[in-house]
């Protein structure tokens, strides 16, 4: 970890030997009622390292995290801290001992304003103190650790890089020397990405750690010292970087290899692409679609594309673009302020979600957990959603509930997620696993169109080979699909058209099989020519 | 080495309700001491309070009369809890329901089997009139449905007042502060116990059934779960707000008209006896499970009717009420200590102290 070819600025500092390191795991058990989710884990993590922290789906790295932090006890195992033998009853005890964690979901309060969430619940939170002073000590520590916030905004119109931040920046305040992240990128754009690696780069450069749970390996093996696996609870083992190659980790995280294959070729007798003259009108269309927000600043302008049966039209765009009202116009949960929505030719009057989602409509949303999901109820009341007013679920006004547990228990085998019980409730999955059940749950539904904002958020590798194999299975059988990605790779691998979004305008639909990173790239940056001169605009 | 406690995210039913009875107890306990302190007998008091309270026929009778208003009201809180609204006007919706049934009782001469309906009809609709606006106003515009059903129930209660005293005043008796005698009354099956009592038994069955096995009860479920997902699977929210506070406040005015019906049978001022704000803490206790209502309310009952044995043994009205407080108080913290677990912490040293 003294490697010197390390930049000194933000290379790893030299340790002297014999340091101990700042967290060492021994043999941490976790178990809940049905699940191991820790088994006997050992690891380490030195001062002055970047440790990635990789595994499937419900491997239990959120869970071993969560028991670092004092949020679980610990069945079984020693937590270990610069040398001594620790144990948190609360996470304030491990914010206390220099353990930070920003989680998977986020835990800001939304109504609250930046200064505000940082100073929540804090020691050294002045006792009387004026939101002025709030502000201007924000932007001090935000200045100390080189992450921009806006001390006065309101989180909840915060962009989810921006929360992110505020969750870092909250966690830097209260003296954190480790710090846990658990999947930060997931969520984040590409520039979000680099910046917070910067950040993360700075902060290992003054001697403290960083443990980085990611699905991402590219990003892993770019910005980590050294790579643990968990499998099913269990740590296989612990690699330095250098020594690593993402389809080596793959192997070893999946227990079998992940091969990219091309999406896009068709099985044999799959169904065309209803797209030729004379073939029937597309399933679903938008001519001239604008929506307005809450402020009534225009999101989503005067965007016309066809989406047709049998094909797959990707939807690229840095996030914040319009993406999200584009998915909620096609799916009936947000009325336009102008233009009109077609369903099979036919325009449709009102934006009523249960109406499209009868009209076999499928919406896999941007936020599982806040919009497609009820945290607090159980896997059965979840995946009844979409079907529970229809038979055998819905019979004369009745909810049956042995039926809905038969359709749960069909979606979970369906997505190959191990639960230990139906009747548990769903914030309590992994979440990976959430993930594939909405994408199961929905593709039921999705008859003819399947509308995936984000689907291979939050998965593994080997889960997100899958749910793209679910998207071609849909479209080989004549269902048209629109995937809003912003993995422009994933985009070109899987989709026929890819459709460009930037503020809010469609830039330009355009053939997958000619397109290149290169073009798409302008044309999300609001160039339109893609060899035309720079201040060429896409403005509005 | 030391001790420490750790908060369990999730408790199991069997815990919740280990602590729960352990509350009760410890609520006795304190009772008892200051009623020795304060030179009563405890051992006297607790025997008799059980004698006339569960072991005579006439404590048991009573007992049946609280748990029935307690019954329609902790249900009518109940059932707009599971949506995430907190109807904290079930006193106000009592008064207006007992004012309808009331008015049709007094002005509508008929056979008993043709009023008793039409009063319950009438009582219900003023019930549900009462909470209209509230529910319009959170439904549609979002206003907070906490302060516009509390301030109403001032306006219903004086509303009833200066009914009892003013134009519906009874001249035959010159009794002060009520009307006359209703002429028709909901029957007997039981002492004083009247029909309203297996009614109300009935109805949160009923509503248990309602809330867990019928679509309506599902997106009931998923609006107060998370009103995002409900708009995602386009659950009419905003329509099943409005059910679910007209079906509150329905369920509390049925329980004025018992009431005023089966009980008192005559309006008078004080009528709702506080019993619209006990339905706010059996709702408490049921942790919006209409089942659970049927335990919470008979607890609650049981608590009000040893106050009133205990008030015929000279003790205030007001210690009455305070030891009502202290076991709920006891309870609530009851439910948040549930949530700990003692664990043995090994500290060698603490990490701020480790801190370089
Ligand atoms: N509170 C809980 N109660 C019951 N089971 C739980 C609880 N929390 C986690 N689990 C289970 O423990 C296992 C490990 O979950 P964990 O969240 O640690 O996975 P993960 O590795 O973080 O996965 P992902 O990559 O999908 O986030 C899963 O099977 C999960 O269902
Ligand atoms: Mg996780």
């Amino acid at each position: 970890m003294t490697d010197p070819r390390h930049a000194p600025a933000d290379g790893p500092p030299p340790i002297a030997p014999g340091t101990p390191p700042i967290l060492q795991l021994q043999g941490i058990c976790k178990y809940f009622p049905g699940v191991i989710a820790n088994q006997d884990v050992s690891l380490d993590v030195a001062p002055g390292e970047i440790h990635a922290l990789l595994g499937e789906n419900g491997a239990g790295k959120s869970t071993l995290m969560n028991v670092v932090t004092g949020i679980y006890q610990p069945d079984g195992g020693e937590i270990i801290l610069d040398g001594y033998g620790q144990s948190f009853a609360a996470p304030q005890d491990a914010i206390r001992a220099g353990i930070g964690m920003v989680h998977q979901h986020f835990k800001l309060v939304p109504a609250f304003t930046v200064a505000e969430n940082i100073h929540l619940g804090w020691r050294e939170t002045p006792f009387r103190a004026s939101a002025k002073t709030l502000e201007s000590r924000t932007r001090a520590l935000s200045e100390r650790f080189g992450f921009s916030v806006r001390p006065d905004a309101v989180v909840a119109d915060l962009s989810a890089g921006e929360q992110q931040r505020v969750e870092i920046l909250r966690v830097l305040a209260r003296q954190a020397r480790l710090l846990i992240l658990d999947e930060p990128t997931a969520v984040l754009t590409p520039a979000e990405t680099r910046d917070l690696f910067r950040a993360l780069r700075a902060f290992r450069a003054r001697g403290n750690a960083v443990i980085l749970i990611s699905h991402k390996l590219d990003e892993v093996i770019d910005i980590s010292d050294r790579i643990s696996i968990l499998r099913a609870g269990r740590h296989v083992g612990t690699w330095r970087t250098a020594d690593c190659t993402a389809a080596g980790l793959a192997t070893i995280m999946v227990g079998r290899e992940i091969v990219r294959r091309d999406l896009r070729a068709r099985a044999p007798g799959a169904a065309a692409i209803a797209r030729d003259p004379g073939a029937a009108a597309p399933v679903l269309s938008l001519r001239g679609a604008s929506c307005r927000d809450a402020r009534g600043i225009e999101t989503l302008r005067d965007v016309t594309l066809d989406v047709h049966g049998g094909e797959i039209l990707g939807i690229a765009g840095v996030a914040g673009n319009g993406q999200r009202e584009l998915t909620q116009v096609l799916t009936g949960m947000m009325p336009l302020s102008a233009g009109t929505v077609l369903l099979d030719g036919a325009p449709v009057p009102l934006a009523d979600p249960a109406a499209f989602a009868r009209a076999g409509i499928g919406h896999i949303p941007e936020d599982r957990l806040r919009s497609g999901l009820a945290p607090s109820l159980d896997i059965t009341d979840n995946m009844a959603l979409r079907e529970y007013a229809r038979p055998p679920i819905g019979r004369h006004g009745l909810y049956d509930r042995a039926a809905a547990a038969r359709l749960a228990g069909t979606i979970v085998a369906a997505a190959e997620v191990r639960v230990p019980d139906l009747a548990t409730p769903i914030r309590n999955l992994s979440g990976g696993n959430q993930q594939r059940l909405v994408a199961r749950r929905e593709i039921r539904i999705a008859s003819r169109v399947l509308v995936a904002a984000y689907p291979s958020r939050g998965l593994d590798i080997g889960a997100i080979a899958t749910v793209l194999r679910y998207l071609t299975d849909l479209r080989d059988q004549g269902v048209a699909v629109v995937l809003v990605s912003e993995d422009l790779e994933e985009l070109l691998n899987v989709a026929d058209r890819i459709g460009v979004l930037f503020h809010g305008r469609l830039m330009a639909t355009i053939d997958a099989a000619t397109a290149d990173m290169e073009t798409i790239g302008l044309l999300m940056g609001g160039r339109s020519a893609p060899n035309g001169p720079t201040s060429g605009g896409g403005h509005a | 080495m030391a001790g420490t406690l750790h908060r369990l995210p999730t408790v199991t039913p069997a815990r919740r309700l280990a602590w729960r009875a352990g509350a009760i107890a410890a609520a006795l306990a304190i009772t008892t001491l200051f009623l020795a302190l304060s030179g009563r007998d405890p051992r006297l008091l607790a025997d008799l309070v059980v004698r006339s309270a569960v072991g005579s026929r006439f404590g048991l009778e009573d007992l049946a009369l609280f748990l029935t208003p307690l019954l329609l009201t902790g249900a009518a809180v109940t059932v707009t809890g599971r949506i995430g609204v907190w109807n904290i006007g079930a006193e106000g919706q009592f008064y207006a329901g007992a004012i309808g049934a009331t008015a049709v009782g007094l002005f509508l001469p008929g056979p008993a089997w043709l009023v008793l309906p039409l009063m319950a009809a009438c009582g219900i609709a003023c019930g549900m009139g009462w909470i209209l606006l509230p529910a319009l106003a959170r439904a549609y515009a979002g206003v907070n449905e906490i302060i516009t059903t509390l301030l109403l129930n001032f306006v219903a209660g004086l509303l009833t007042t200066y009914l009892a005293v003013g134009p519906w005043h009874d001249r035959v008796t010159g009794a002060l502060a009520s009307t006359g005698r209703l002429p028709v009354r909901i029957p007997e099956i039981w002492g004083v116990v009247h029909w309203g009592f297996p009614i109300a038994l009935a109805i949160v069955l009923a509503l248990a059934w309602l809330t867990t096995r019928t679509r309506w009860g599902y997106q009931i479920t998923i609006g107060g779960a998370n009103d995002q997902a409900a708009r995602y699977a386009g659950i009419p929210v905003r329509a099943r707000i409005l059910g679910a506070m007209l079906l509150s406040g329905g369920l509390a005015a049925l329980a004025g008209m018992f009431e005023v019906a089966g009980t008192v049978h005559r309006l008078q001022g004080g009528l709702a006896n506080n019993f619209g704000y006990f339905g706010i803490v059996v709702a408490v206790l049921a942790r919006g499970s209409c089942l659970n209502v049927l335990p919470a309310a008979l607890l609650m009952a049981f608590i009000l009717d040893a106050g009133i044995v205990l008030q015929t043994q000279q003790l205030t009205a007001s210690a009455v009420l305070a030891i009502t407080g202290l076991v709920l108080f006891m309870i609530a913290i009851a439910d948040e200590l549930a949530h700990y677990r003692p664990v043995t912490v090994r500290r060698a040293t603490t990490g701020a102290e480790a801190r370089p």
